[in-house]
């Protein structure tokens, strides 16, 4: 299947603010979960399942810096690259996914390792 | 040269223990690790007022840390079982079941309990507090039989409990004598509005200190001062502060002084104890500052007492930092508001989302923040950072704030 190999095209790099993200609707990335979308400061995009390993809340409105996003909510930490948390409240994970930047637009391979 | 501690017992497996735990393994400390507390596992306290109350999350839910997380970090955790003494001469660590541990250092994450004012009737079974698992427990299954409940003190633990009851259908009376409640925490307006939203959400409101409790025929009669009749209830929850757990403190010949008066580096007036969380109170060049009794305060605790331990140096205090939901909000704090001279309103302050900024001398001290946890985020770094700003540019919505922090 040609998405699999070219991803799906989800954003363009501007719709992300440095240091914030937006999340990416469940129906169109066929997840269990919505995806976020995060750019760090350093313009660097990564994508991890959009809600909090600890209650309901979207990792899209957290604070993204220094290679973290923390949860909007509690702060919970989570790694941008791996989705390891590194900070209560949560306890679990969050899963990491694949995106590629070509020519200004973010593609996403849902469920890839990135 | 002394030698590196290579044991450390922390009495109190609540956040401020357990982030002892994790923040010496974070620091490198390779030595024995041992958490004891008297509960049945350590669990996360801030859903005890919201979730779990509801039945929405149980025990399994709200754990601090999976019971794997103990063995990889190399934690003992010794559970049902209290500290009965510390002997910081000789490094004994006394239990209640008649071991005795050794400890290089010990860390006391004692807490707290719920604090029942001398009033008649108080200790009635009828009049629950709110802190631990077990409270919440007893006060979930209470309500299974009830309607009408009275919760006394709206503070942030009444507030919640008030909000979460009524959510779930109870006939709710609230009370407390001070009108607003947290004003000093929030700013009178914001304290007044979030005050106010319980009577439009239906929470009967009522000014008043209670005279006394008496059980009537399965029932709860609560005299309030300055009304005629009591008021029949089926229940009441008493939120009315807590008081710093400080006996072994006592026992062990430390400072105390409403608190386990320690240093900012966690240490008590013994170099080999050290104090974290609500039990503790830190005195900053001689003067002895309130307790903080947050979650995040305890949090950081931990890692200063990890880093004291590790002879390294301290992590700088931060502007503090809480937050409480109430019908459905989430109102967080950051720094002193008692602190500021003038305020400035982010939005229109009672439509969320909302930030008031309190400043002094052209810097940020503090900022109240509903349904606006980025705008949290930047009050807390432009505390920390100390820079200065413009008030036009914080009320202004279309000024990204994290710009300012770019400076």
């Amino acid at each position: 299947m040609p998405q699999q190999t070219l991803g799906i095209r989800v954003a363009s790099v501007t719709d992300i603010p440095p240091g914030e993200g937006i999340a990416i609707d469940k129906s169109i990335t066929g997840t269990a979960d919505n995806i976020a979308l995060l750019r760090d400061e350093d313009d660097r995009i990564y994508a991890l399942d959009d809600t909090c390993s600890h209650e309901d809340a979207s990792l899209a409105d957290g604070w993204v810096e220094g290679g973290y996003v923390e949860c909007p909510l509690h702060a919970s930490k989570f790694c941008l690259k791996t989705g390891e948390v590194q900070g209560l409240p949560a306890t679990r994970d969050v899963c990491p996914h694949r995106i590629e930047v070509r020519d200004g637009a973010v593609y996403l391979f849902p469920n890839e390792a990135p | 040269m002394t030698l590196p501690p290579r044991s450390v017992v922390i009495a109190g497996g609540g956040i401020a223990g357990v982030s002892s735990a994790a923040a010496l393994r974070v620091g490198g400390y390779d030595g024995a690790v041992t958490i004891v507390d008297a509960g049945d596992y350590p669990h996360d306290r801030p859903p005890l007022s919201k979730d779990f109350l509801t039945g929405k999350r149980d025990r399994d839910d709200i754990v601090l840390q999976p019971s794997d997380w103990y063995v990889r970090h190399e934690v003992r955790l010794l559970t049902g079982t209290a500290v009965t003494a510390v002997r910081p001469g000789s490094g004994a660590v006394e239990l209640s079941d008649g071991a005795t541990l050794h400890a290089d250092r010990v860390v006391l994450a004692t807490g707290g309990r719920a604090a029942r004012p001398p009033i008649p009737g108080v200790d009635s079974p009828l009049v629950h507090v709110l802190r631990t698992v077990e409270d919440a427990e007893r006060l979930r299954a209470a309500l299974q039989s009830a309607d009408a409940v009275m919760v006394v003190g709206a503070g942030l633990i009444g507030s919640e409990v008030a909000a979460t009851l009524h959510g779930s259908g109870y006939e709710v009376v609230l009370v407390d004598p001070m009108r607003p409640p947290l004003a000093a925490a929030l700013g009178m307006n914001v304290a007044h509005w979030l005050h106010d939203l319980h009577s439009l959400r239906g929470i009967a409101c009522v000014q008043a200190s209670v005279e006394s409790f008496a059980e009537d025929g399965g029932r709860l009669r609560v005299q309030l001062a300055g009304e005629s009749q009591p008021r029949v209830v089926d229940l009441a929850v008493l939120g009315v502060g807590m008081v710093p757990d400080s006996d072994l403190a006592v026992s062990a010949g430390l400072e105390v002084d409403r608190g386990i008066v320690v240093d900012v580096g966690q240490r008590t007036s013994n170099a080999a104890v050290l104090a974290v969380g609500d039990a503790a109170r830190t005195r900053v060049a001689g003067t002895l500052l309130p307790r903080t009794e947050h979650w995040d305060a305890a949090q950081q605790d931990g890692a200063r007492a990890a880093a004291t331990i590790l002879g390294r140096p301290v992590p700088p205090a931060t502007a503090s930092w809480f937050w409480t939901d109430r019908h459905g909000l989430h109102v967080e704090v950051v720094g002193e508001m008692a602190a500021a001279a003038n305020r400035v309103v982010r939005g229109a302050l009672g439509t969320p989302p909302f930030t008031v900024f309190g400043l002094r001398e052209g810097r940020l001290v503090a900022a109240v923040a509903v349904d606006d946890s980025a705008t949290a985020r930047v009050a807390r770094r432009l505390i920390d950072r100390a820079v200065a700003v413009e008030e036009n540019r914080l009320a202004d919505p279309d000024i990204n704030l994290r710009a300012l922090l770019r400076v």
